[in-house]
């Protein structure tokens, strides 16, 4: 069972985060104000007040001779008036001790943000026994576990960026790659004990014994590798190289590891075997308009963002906390980097997406209202599958919520646009109805019940964008129809009417997993994708996302694809 | 027997006032002179001619169209005026206005507006002598407060924080300031260009005086739906359950 939250979570971290402002104000004989307060003192210090902003402008002071052209300067904004006409204060990520400064959790001050990225776009994952069907039946070749370690031993020369079976080839160097990796999965308990530890990914150690059992049952007898190529290599080109990267490596490995004719027509049967026949892409290619190949953000589907997060696998017990860590993966990786920098373009994207994983205030207002539906009725996914659960829960989270913003203006203030308050009281409905009846679809209903109720109470929502998405998005719950509707699992960031809008889809993302999460399920959408990010040897903790983007805030977070190697000192 | 809009549902002042501003019969509360409404809006000098996209429809020899028969142009599209606007930010402590309603104000009662609503402002678009009378009637009536209303084109960010001690809403521009007699000068354009003369507002409402009138629904003043453990809900969540539970079903179309 949940524990029970009864106290207001963001109180605590609303009274750190206001700290400084309350020992400005004072210091300028200002009543120090406190949590509730109506009014406040706009001091109007401009940027000098916060250390981050002062970094940044000494640093552009001294690029200023190097560049020969001017820069980063906060007081041209507005004909003068400079940013930080009132207090600038921390956010503190939730769920964590780390405070960091706004511009920590842009993601191109962030490390952290950027490998999660990176670990996603880098992975592919693709099957072994088809491969072993071809070298068996039509090389005659045998496969044993011996060979399968051998094999495995090559490929983790060769996928970095190495050379086999040519020679005279121009190969990367190992530090620059240290982070590619393959490691094999497989629901053949007598098979996994043969593979040499270091190259499997043990589903029996790794994940509580009723989520092994289950992603063993899903996958049966078949065995999968979990490929990682360099970081380097996709940030140099895109989530498209990976299965290119990739398919080069295997086949050569194989020729190498079990001594094939480079040249024969059979070779061409393996080739497609090892390479296309069972491949999974993190995310669908995108359509034309779009100009996007797989592995990219805008096709990575709700259901396969809540598998990548492992936190179902380190804390089953709280499905809240499982589905606030997807939620702000999801935000950080659609809105910050898919919407706010594929799609669009700007600083405003960041300002919207940390409303979700900042402060717990969407952490209070979840517990409330999966503490309510557990008390009703009697655990989590318990409550019957209907719209009637639906309206009943939404439109208690939701006004809970709500009734904070009013009661809190220091929160309200926190989340200072419609667009971060619409999102975080439609998450929490959302999140709470999907743990509470255990189905997606009813966590979907409840979020649209919010945006609506949240429209009416307060006459304003987010911004334009919502009128759209969120006031016509009922109709689009229960729809099957094949260009309207979908279960919530298998719908994207691409998907009709999602595909314009920030501060939605790492919430449905949130709310895919939180219906699972709910049920206790091994996975949300597919056991392969969970198995794989189980990895331990990713450079990102999929298990911790909010401590991690704390950590690169914090500047803690060594990322991998560094050049640093290959270029003089700074 | 003739047609009479409802509007809106409730019995609650917040309900009332929906429709007062839905209805377009509003209390005038104030007189600011058409000079400086056009000055605050800051699309042309007062007194200046307007600026024109086109030539009088008269003079342009308009196509045979039975819609142009039926729908006389307004004054200024009639005058080819560009198309100009006026943005609005409210206060959520008891502002009198909400963006919504300001749309569903201009959708009902403005001829050839274009009413954008977000969260922090909204703005109306029409011809340019078109706004400007539509804000004057607005600045004028309840549906504006100096202090907890104001005409902001950019740089909206003050709906949602807390007021300034004075009890004026935040604005990062400072486009407004309170006289010491109590009055709330316009001493900005909305885009936040400096007026050659402060433009005086008016006082602000009293705090009872703007829960009153108010259109925002709150814990501390009308709730929509009671408090923690003592759920109340106003009709008009009732009305919003109906519509969501249709529209949810209408989705629902296995065929």
């Amino acid at each position: 069972m949940a524990v029970k939250h009864t106290k207001k979570l963001f109180i605590k971290t609303l009274n750190k985060k206001f700290a400084t402002e309350q020992k400005l104000l004072a210091s300028k004989g200002i009543k120090e104000d406190n949590l509730q307060d109506t009014k406040t003192g706009y001091l109007r210090l401009g940027p000098d007040q916060n250390a981050r902003k002062r970094e940044f402008m000494e640093y552009a002071k001294k690029l200023e001779g190097k560049r020969g052209m001017t820069g980063y300067n906060p007081y041209v904004h507005c004909g003068g008036i400079p940013l930080g006409q009132r207090q600038l204060v921390p956010y503190k990520l939730s769920g964590t001790e780390y405070v960091v400064e706004g511009d920590d959790l842009h993601f191109v001050n962030n490390p952290a943000m950027q490998q999660m990225w990176d670990d996603i776009r880098r992975t592919i994952i693709v099957g072994l026994d088809m491969s072993h069907e071809v070298l068996q039946k039509r090389l005659g070749k045998e496969v044993t576990p011996e060979t399968i370690n051998n094999y495995l031993e090559i490929l983790n020369h060769a996928m970095p960026g190495a050379a086999v079976v040519q020679e005279h080839m121009c190969e990367t160097h190992p530090g620059l790659v240290d982070d590619c990796n393959v490691r094999v999965f497989t629901g053949d308990d007598a098979l996994a004990d043969e593979i040499d530890d270091q190259y499997l990914i043990d589903l029996n150690k790794l994940f509580p014994a009723e989520q092994a059992e289950a992603i063993k049952a899903a996958i049966g007898k078949t065995t999968w590798q979990a490929i990682h190529v360099p970081t380097i290599v996709v940030r140099s080109c895109d989530g498209g190289t990976t299965s290119r990267w990739s398919a080069m490596q295997l086949c050569m490995t194989f020729i190498d590891a079990y001594n094939m004719c480079a040249g024969e027509a059979a070779v061409a049967d393996l080739a497609y075997a090892a390479k296309h026949a069972a491949v999974l892409q993190m995310s669908e290619m995108l359509p034309a308009r779009r100009a996007r190949g797989p592995n990219n953000p805008g096709g990575l589907s709700f259901g396969f963002m809540a598998d990548m997060v492992q936190t179902s696998r380190t804390n089953p017990a709280d499905p809240v906390m499982v589905s606030l860590n997807v939620v702000a993966a999801g935000s950080m990786l659609y809105d910050q980097i898919w919407l706010g920098s594929y799609m669009s373009g700007g600083v405003g994207f960041t300002q919207y997406a940390t409303a979700a994983y900042t402060n717990d205030v969407l952490d209070d207002f979840c517990y409330y209202g999966v503490d309510y539906a557990v008390d009703k009725y009697g655990g989590f996914a318990k409550a019957p599958k209907t719209i009637d659960v639906a309206k009943e829960l939404a439109t208690e989270t939701n006004a809970y919520g709500m009734e904070q913003y009013e009661s809190f203006p220091t929160l309200l203030e926190d989340h200072f646009g419609g667009s971060q308050r619409a999102s975080v009281l439609a998450a929490a409905s959302g999140i709470t109805c999907a743990i509470g009846t255990g189905h997606a679809q009813i966590g979907l209903a409840g979020w649209y019940l919010s945006m609506l109720l949240h429209k009416e109470g307060w006459g304003r929502l987010g911004f334009f964008g919502y009128d759209l998405q969120d006031q016509c998005g009922p109709t689009n719950v229960f729809s099957y129809q094949s260009d309207e509707g979908n279960p919530l699992e298998l719908r994207g960031a691409n998907y009709p009417n999602y595909a314009m809008n920030v501060g939605h889809q790492g919430e449905y993302a949130g709310i895919s997993s939180a219906a699972h999460a709910g049920r206790m399920d091994a996975f949300a959408c597919n056991p392969l994708i969970k198995a794989t990010f189980a990895n331990p040897a990713l450079v990102f903790d999929f298990a911790d996302i909010r401590g991690c983007f704390g950590k690169g805030g914090a500047r803690e977070f060594r990322a991998a694809g560094d050049r640093a190697l290959v270029m003089p000192a700074v | 027997m003739a047609y009479t809009p409802q509007y809106y549902p409730g019995s609650t002042s917040v309900g009332i006032n929906r429709r007062k501003h839905m209805s377009g019969n509003l209390e005038k509360l104030r007189d600011i002179s058409e000079a400086d409404i056009v000055a605050t809006m800051g699309h042309r000098a007062p007194g200046a001619d307007y600026a024109s996209t086109h030539p009088p429809l008269k003079e342009m020899g308009e196509p045979d169209c039975p819609i142009r028969q039926i729908v006389a142009p307004t004054p200024g599209a009639a005058a080819g005026d560009r198309v100009r606007y006026s943005q609005f930010s409210d206060s959520y402590y008891f502002g009198p206005s909400v963006p919504y309603w300001r749309s569903y104000y201009g959708s009902i009662n403005c001829k050839g507006c274009d009413p954008g609503t977000l969260s922090g402002r909204q703005i109306i678009e029409a011809r340019e002598r078109d706004i400007e009378a539509y804000t004057k009637k607005i600045m004028d009536s309840e549906m504006f407060d100096p202090a907890l209303a104001q005409m902001k084109g950019c740089t909206v960010h003050g709906h949602s924080l807390r007021l300034q001690e004075n009890g004026t809403m935040f604005d990062m521009l400072a486009r407004t300031e309170m006289g010491k007699d109590g009055n709330v000068y316009q001493v900005k354009d909305q885009v936040g260009i400096p007026l050659d003369k402060k433009l005086n507002l008016g006082k602000p409402m009293s705090e009872a005086e703007a829960k009153k009138r108010t259109t925002i629904f709150r814990v501390d003043g009308v709730s929509m739906h009671g408090k923690v453990g003592a759920r109340k809900y106003d009709e008009a969540v009732e009305a919003l359950h109906h519509m969501w539970e249709l529209r949810s079903k209408w989705g629902y179309r296995p065929e």
